[in-house]
């Protein structure tokens, strides 16, 4: 599609993501669609169950290029069919009887993408346990501190909005609040299954 | 006592800088000598990072579905506008799958695995039980050689025909049906011996008998009993019981001792059906199947219920015994030598058995016209009845 969009390669790729250019990673978003949605539905998915996967695989490839720590031993294009195709596979293993025919003699397994999963799948147990205390901790404090933290809004805008009468005020709120989400956070995050 | 929130405020501060470098110091030290503080100061890093990541991971999760949206709108629109205009590769042409069928493939996809090894489960146990069969069936008939049929006859197998050749000929005389009678098992045709109640026929005709029954031309009946079997040259000789028995009468035939020659016009009767059959043709060689010398081979086309039946040269002769057939030959028949018959009768003499063994010695046929000959034999061949 040659509409003047800037093609990247993979080096440019992973450095204009890190930048935070979401141009590139529109580009990447579209670029590798065909092959994941392909995939998916080839091995008995629907074209939404491919959509998701392939967001979640570019989730991943996402946050490990935010945090740096990407070791990109191949083409991106291998290592998100890579993900997609583990994370595709496990979701076929929960839906049906047959969990056993992940077949992976593939080489798959070399792209990194197995323990970079694995990474994730903490991370968003951690991330779960997050959004469950956030539930729990109650109003004001739950939008207090979505608005802070999740959504990136400044103390003024938030003293405005909650109609504190100083910044202080605010301050000393969201640092009660955070005091009772660690109590959530931590009760759940360490001891596991006692939601 | 500072509460917890405080000391939040003050990692807080601590973190963006905003601390005075007395102050920074002072916390540094703190936090490298009390391990309580430090970990405060961790669960405080953690939590705030997990916010900051999980703040991260929805707006990320955001821009994905915005890119999403997009492509699915410019999809939408393209498709609106007509294929051709964009890509130049058209788009596949939509086939309309009804609830049905999408549910039939749904199931069909789910299921497949299992169906298939149902299927082939299936499949093969057809086949083992059809082998299977066919090996017991094959293992039942044991002294069928390749390509050498015995001739003796299966009774069960034709009695249905048989009943309704019966039937239609009754309704042609428009005489009344005749008592069903057990037919037995298997039958052969047996002919006399001599004049006083021993008979020949084959051995496999009377293999795993429990009695025998014999019948003459004339519907006469007699029970009898093997006296003797000779498995080798498939021969058995068989001595009448009933006690109403008076004698065949003087045996029209004599028994050879040497071999005939080849080339010599030999005939047979025989009971491949109800009625006696006449078999005629020559002596084709002096060696039957694979070689084996004790039998002669023919050219009269002979069928099952044929064995045991006696085996005449032109002259009245009594040369041989119609014992069975090679399948993959025309008209291949084969019949014991009489030699052989000769021999056993004269070991049976020998030993000295209850009654001895008055054999014929002249013969009443030779010089006659074969219809004379017939007319004269056919008396003394004799339908034998196997019962198991």
């Amino acid at each position: 599609m040659g509409k003047g969009i800037p093609s990247y390669t993979d080096e440019e790729f992973v450095a204009a993501i890190r930048r935070g250019d979401d141009r590139a990673l529109a580009q990447l978003y579209r670029l590798h669609l065909p092959m994941v949605s392909h995939y998916v539905l080839q091995n008995s998915g629907t074209e939404d169950e491919a959509k998701d996967v392939y967001q979640e695989g570019v989730m991943v490839f996402y946050e490990k290029v935010r945090e740096g720590s990407l070791e990109l031993s191949c083409q991106i294009k291998t290592y998100l069919y890579a993900v997609c195709r583990r994370l595709w596979l496990k979701r076929l293993a929960e839906k049906t009887r047959f969990g056993g025919r992940l077949d992976d003699h593939e080489p798959y397994l070399e792209t990194g993408a197995e323990a970079d999963l694995d990474l994730a799948e903490e991370r968003d147990k951690r991330f779960a346990t997050m959004s469950e205390a956030l539930e729990r901790v109650g109003e004001p404090c739950r939008s207090l501190l979505e608005g802070f933290y999740l959504l990136d809004k400044s103390m003024q805008q938030l003293t405005a909005e909650f109609g504190y009468t100083n910044a202080d005020n605010a301050k000393n709120q969201k640092y009660k609040c955070l005091v009772r989400l660690k109590k959530l956070f931590f009760a759940h995050y360490k001891g596991e299954e006692s939601f | 006592m500072k509460t917890e929130a405080d000391y939040y405020a003050l990692f807080e501060a601590y973190r963006s800088g905003e601390l005075a470098a007395s102050q920074r110091a002072d916390l540094e030290h703190r936090l490298a000598a009390d391990p309580n503080f430090a970990q405060l100061f961790a669960d405080f890093t953690e939590l705030t990072s997990t916010l900051h990541g999980y703040g991260e991971r929805l707006a990320t999760r955001r821009k994905l579905h915005a890119i999403q949206a997009d492509l699915d709108a410019e999809q939408a629109v393209r498709l609106e506008e007509g294929e051709t205009l964009e890509t130049g590769i058209p788009t596949m042409p939509q086939v309309y799958i009804s609830p049905v069928e999408r549910k039939l493939r749904a199931f069909w996809g789910a299921h497949r695995a299992t169906a298939m090894v149902a299927a082939s489960v299936a499949v093969m146990a057809v086949f083992a039980t059809l082998l299977g069969l066919e090996w017991w069936r094959a293992a039942q008939q044991r002294p069928s050689l390749y390509g050498y049929t015995v001739l003796r006859r299966e009774v069960e197998r034709i009695k249905q025909t048989q009943k309704a050749m019966n039937r239609a000929i009754n309704q042609i005389d428009g005489t009344k049906p005749e008592t069903e009678l057990n037919p037995g098992k298997f039958s052969g045709t047996g002919f006399a011996l001599t004049a006083d109640g021993y008979l020949v026929t084959s051995y496999h005709v009377i293999q795993g008998a429990d009695s025998l029954l014999i019948e003459s031309r004339d519907r006469q009946r007699y029970r009898a009993e093997p006296v003797f079997t000779d498995v080798a040259h498939d021969l058995a000789i068989l001595r009448i019981k009933d006690r109403k028995f008076s004698g065949f009468g003087r045996l029209p035939y004599s028994f050879k001792r040497g071999t005939a020659d080849l080339g010599e016009k030999v005939f047979t009767l025989g009971y491949p059906r109800e009625d006696v059959v006449f078999g005629e043709g020559s002596l084709s060689a002096r060696s039957g199947f694979e070689g084996d010398t004790a039998f002669y081979q023919i050219s009269i086309p002979v069928n099952p219920g044929n064995s045991g039946g006696p085996l005449l040269d032109d002259r009245g002769n009594l040369i041989g015994i119609i014992s069975g057939r090679q399948m993959d030959m025309q008209s291949a028949a084969f019949a014991t030598k009489s030699s052989y018959l000769m021999r056993l009768v004269d070991s049976l003499s020998a030993v000295g058995t209850a009654q001895p063994y008055n054999m014929p010695r002249t013969n009443l046929m030779a010089g006659t016209s074969r219809r004379q000959q017939i007319r004269k034999l056919q008396d003394y061949v004799f339908v034998v009845k196997v019962y198991e």
